[in-house]
């Protein structure tokens, strides 16, 4: 076979190419390896054995029920497009009060009703989650209220201090400047 | 198109880190916006943070002492519009249990 066409002589990035590809594609298999550890962390934080969030706020008392509330990264909110910064809360009911409470609600600030109580928690009792709304003018000393809705019809509430349910949140809150 | 694909692992390699980068979680949290309009009436939309639309869900307007002012559906452009009512009230979209927003009257912007 005659060589008719005699050959391009090649540029310098495909001779770097033809000589280093083997080497460039086994780091490319090493690039995953950087993302093991924080795929490990949160493999262990959904399935929930890292405890129930990044960070527990600790058990608070409704009424005659408790419920263990953590926050589930430990973040500022993050913005959700249109809908605003978003902050998520998981939580699970004190074992006693499971078969008792029907739905569980969080909001920033006092709910003017039930209707109104806020965002709902959802999933199984003993690690539920709710994706709460922070609208970018929430005063640094406001309050997160927890409404809890028993089967028998009766509503208790409580509350415990932003600062307290997410240090991160406030801080966020403060840098933004508290917008009227 | 997909064999020349493999033919450059780089290329490939950098397509499926940035399908990695994708974002967050996909959620449709519940949105509305109330605005004046002229006439003294006020024109609200609802929707979903994932861009769909709220035809049919529920909007009240609620005075402070919680009575229901003005009972309504969204209509076919997820848009319901009503007359400012007199007293101090409050906007709730409600598209079930968990799934509100309210507006305060003092949040909804002059025309």
């Amino acid at each position: 076979m005659s060589k008719a066409v005699a050959a391009q002589p090649a540029s310098s990035l495909s001779r770097l190419w033809h000589k280093w590809r083997f080497h460039i594609n086994i780091l490319l298999l090493l690039v995953p390896l950087g993302f093991m550890p924080k795929y490990f962390a949160d493999a262990s934080l959904f399935r929930g054995d890292s405890g129930l969030g990044e960070r527990d706020i600790g058990t608070v008392q409704v009424g005659p029920w408790s419920l263990q509330l953590a926050e589930l990264r430990n973040e500022a909110p993050r913005p959700d497009g249109p809908a605003g910064y978003m902050k998520s809360f998981n939580a699970a009911l004190c074992d006693t009060c499971i078969d008792q409470v029907k739905a569980a609600y969080l909001r920033i600030g006092k709910p003017r009703s039930l209707r109104a109580a806020g965002v709902i928690f959802f999933g199984t009792p003993y690690r539920m989650g709710a994706t709460l709304p922070i609208p970018e003018r929430t005063k640094a000393d406001a309050e997160l209220w927890i409404t809890l809705e028993g089967w028998d019809g009766s509503m208790h509430q409580a509350s415990i201090p932003l600062s307290q349910a997410s240090p991160t949140t406030v801080a966020w809150l403060t840098k933004q400047g508290g917008k009227p | 198109m997909s064999s020349r694909l493999f033919k450059q692992p780089a290329l490939a390699a950098g397509l499926f880190a940035l399908i990695g980068f994708c974002g967050q979680a996909l959620a449709h949290n519940p949105m509305c916006e109330c605005k004046a309009v002229e006439d003294g009436q006020i024109r609200c939309t609802g929707g979903f943070s994932d861009g769909s639309g709220a035809p049919g869900v529920t909007l009240d307007v609620i005075g402070y002492d919680e009575t229901i002012l003005v009972p309504g559906k969204l209509g076919a452009d997820s848009t319901m519009t009503f007359k400012r009512p007199d007293s101090e009230f409050y906007v709730l979209f409600d598209a079930g249990p968990g799934h509100i927003v309210e507006i305060d009257q003092a949040d909804i912007e002059a025309p």
